[in-house]
């Protein structure tokens, strides 16, 4: 118990006095789920809002297929992307691997799913008489799509923060793709496996604090959106 | 161009929900700045024909013509000059006054913004001060139907559609959205189509009533219809009938061919009492008259009369009203032979 207290200690030292190597990776963590957020936002709204409101063929096959890359293991898309990324692979040539762009990359793939599949069944959720209102109120189709995508907006939010909640705690995809590179591509998570590995509890708690209060953060934010 | 007084005209327009047909109509015209008052039980078709109207969902075969042009595929502009009010409103998750200006906002038409809400408001009866920026969820069903409203209504649309609008709303919020209503046509010339259920309020503002079964019109309003499941005869020869919910038997004539739906006109049927008989009638169907209201066109008096799960409107001279005690409550037999019955 006294080593748990004493790391506590020293993690709030840390903290307060803006560790360099602490920082770094906290600021290394919020920068690629940042980018990965962008990244899976741009593409997931277009395309769960397709895939909720239109009716085509395939489509519960491509329902089913987003539901199950919803439980993909951050380790297989670490290797995926390792695989793509690395010299031998189809996008070697960009030397992204043990980047944070590369990182990135793969966050962007855990993400996209989930915000695909909530914002698909938020849509499909979407009272039937709000587009018989909106074409009664004369939109056109551009403003049909805006206009159910901002009346869903706090689902569609609330799957954002889901997304957010998962690429920041993900481990497999910073250690494979990132390597763990001090000062460089070490992440949050990395660096908490890594410091616990070395015996060097106190870090690692610091570390483990901030995680804890990111996602209790996010929590608190899908918790007031899911009220509204 | 050529001019056209009417502002719609449907060609043999069907809709289909699967393999089911729930509009056929042969032929509408709905005249330019005239109200249309469209009656029928539900699950006649009421709504899926205001919907065709308001081009929301295009028909299955035929076509409507909107102005003397056929209009399909719809495009925004045909939409935005036919607006609808539905029976449930739909009010997005914004604030009151956000709502009001979303036609105009998207018409990018926001001139005198505030002031032309505001004036919406008051039309049905919302003071801006204490709702403008109320937010959706802090309206009651009935302020949320009138807001829905003045949506709408600040449009200034050519044809106003309006679905069951006081169906659910409180009495002072009905009385203040049919007002609304009217005042469109009084002030704009809106051409408006309404279905209700309130039927002494449809015949004292519409020029011409439609009723519909079954998605088939029948275009006068003075037909009533004779609501299925009809019962076939279990011999040869003898009559179809409908049961009524209250027991009693209406006698209905032998059905022929592809027709489905049974009406007779409001003159083949009598006010009478129970004493009365004739060779001609076979049916005597006893009902209660539960509302009575003096029309403006003709100052006769239209009584609504519950029979069973049925209820009926029937005209009367006034000074004839007075002389049979016609009073709400009233206890009255009506009086019609099975062979004016006619099957559509």
């Amino acid at each position: 118990m006294e080593f748990i207290t004493q790391g506590f200690v020293k993690a709030v030292f840390l903290l307060i006095h803006l560790d360099p190597a602490t920082f770094s990776a906290i600021s290394a963590t919020l920068k690629v789920s940042t980018i990965a957020m962008a990244l899976s936002l741009a593409a997931g709204l277009p395309a769960g809002f397709a895939l909720g409101y239109f009716n085509f063929p395939g489509k519960r096959h491509i329902k089913t297929l987003v539901d199950t890359l919803l439980a993909l293991p951050t380790v297989s898309v670490g290797l995926i992307i390792y695989a793509v990324i690395s010299s031998q692979g189809p996008l070697g040539d960009l030397n992204l691997l043990f980047t944070l762009t590369g990182i990135a990359m793969g966050q962007t793939l855990l993400a996209l799913p989930i915000v695909i599949a909530i914002t698909a069944a938020t849509v499909e959720n979407i009272d039937s008489d709000l587009k018989l209102t909106l074409v009664s109120l004369g939109a056109a189709r551009h403003h049909i799509l805006r206009t159910c995508l901002w009346e869903v907006r706090y689902g569609i939010l609330a799957g954002a923060v889901t997304a957010y909640g998962r690429v920041l705690t993900e481990v497999g995809i910073s250690m494979m793709v990132g390597g763990n590179i001090k000062y460089h591509t070490r992440t949050i998570t990395t660096a908490i496996a890594l410091e616990t590995n070395k015996g060097m509890f106190a870090d690692g708690m610091a570390l483990g604090m901030v995680l804890i209060a990111i996602a209790f953060c996010v929590n608190i934010c899908l918790s007031f959106l899911r009220k509204q | 161009m050529t001019r056209t007084s009417f502002a719609y005209r449907l060609d043999q327009v069907t809709h289909f929900f699967g393999d089911k047909k729930v509009i056929d109509i042969k032929h509408l015209e709905i005249p330019k700045g005239s109200i249309t008052g469209l009656m029928g039980p539900n699950g006649s078709g009421k709504t899926t024909l205001l919907k065709l109207l308001a081009f929301a969902i295009p028909p299955s075969s035929g076509c409507i013509f909107f102005n003397g042009r056929p209009e399909y595929p719809f495009s925004p502009k045909i939409r935005s000059k036919v607006t609808l009010v539905t029976q449930k409103p739909y009010l997005l998750k914004r604030s009151v006054f956000d709502n009001i200006a979303y036609g105009l906002k998207i018409r990018q038409d926001i001139k005198d913004l505030k002031q032309r809400v505001c004036r919406a408001l008051d039309s049905v009866g919302l003071t801006f001060d204490q709702f403008a920026f109320r937010q959706w969820h802090e309206l009651s069903g009935g302020e949320a139907q009138r807001v829905a409203l003045a949506a709408r209504l600040i449009l200034k649309p050519e044809v106003l559609l309006l679905d069951e609008p006081v169906a659910s709303v409180d009495t002072r919020s009905a009385a203040l959205i049919r007002t609304a209503s009217l005042a469109a046509r009084r002030d704009w010339g809106t051409t408006l189509v309404i279905a209700s259920h309130d039927l002494a309020w449809l015949f004292d503002c519409s020029d011409t009533q439609i009723s519909i079964s079954s998605g088939t019109l029948f275009a006068t309003g003075r037909e009533i219809i004779i609501p299925g499941p009809y019962i076939p005869p279990e011999h040869p020869g003898q009559a179809w009938t409908k049961q009524l919910e209250d027991g009693q038997t209406i006698l209905l004539p032998a059905r022929s061919g592809a027709a489905k739906t049974a009406v007779i006109r409001q003159e083949n049927i009598c006010l009478g009492t129970t004493g009365e008989t004739s060779h001609e009638i076979d049916n005597r169907i006893k009902g209660q008259v539960q509302s009575m209201h003096l029309t403006g066109q003709n100052r006769q008096i239209m009584a609504t009369i519950a029979m069973g799960e049925m209820s009926v409107m029937l005209g009367t001279a006034t000074d004839q009203a007075a002389a049979m005690g016609l009073q709400p409550g009233t206890q009255i037999t009506l009086l019609f032979c099975s062979c004016n019955i006619i099957w559509r």
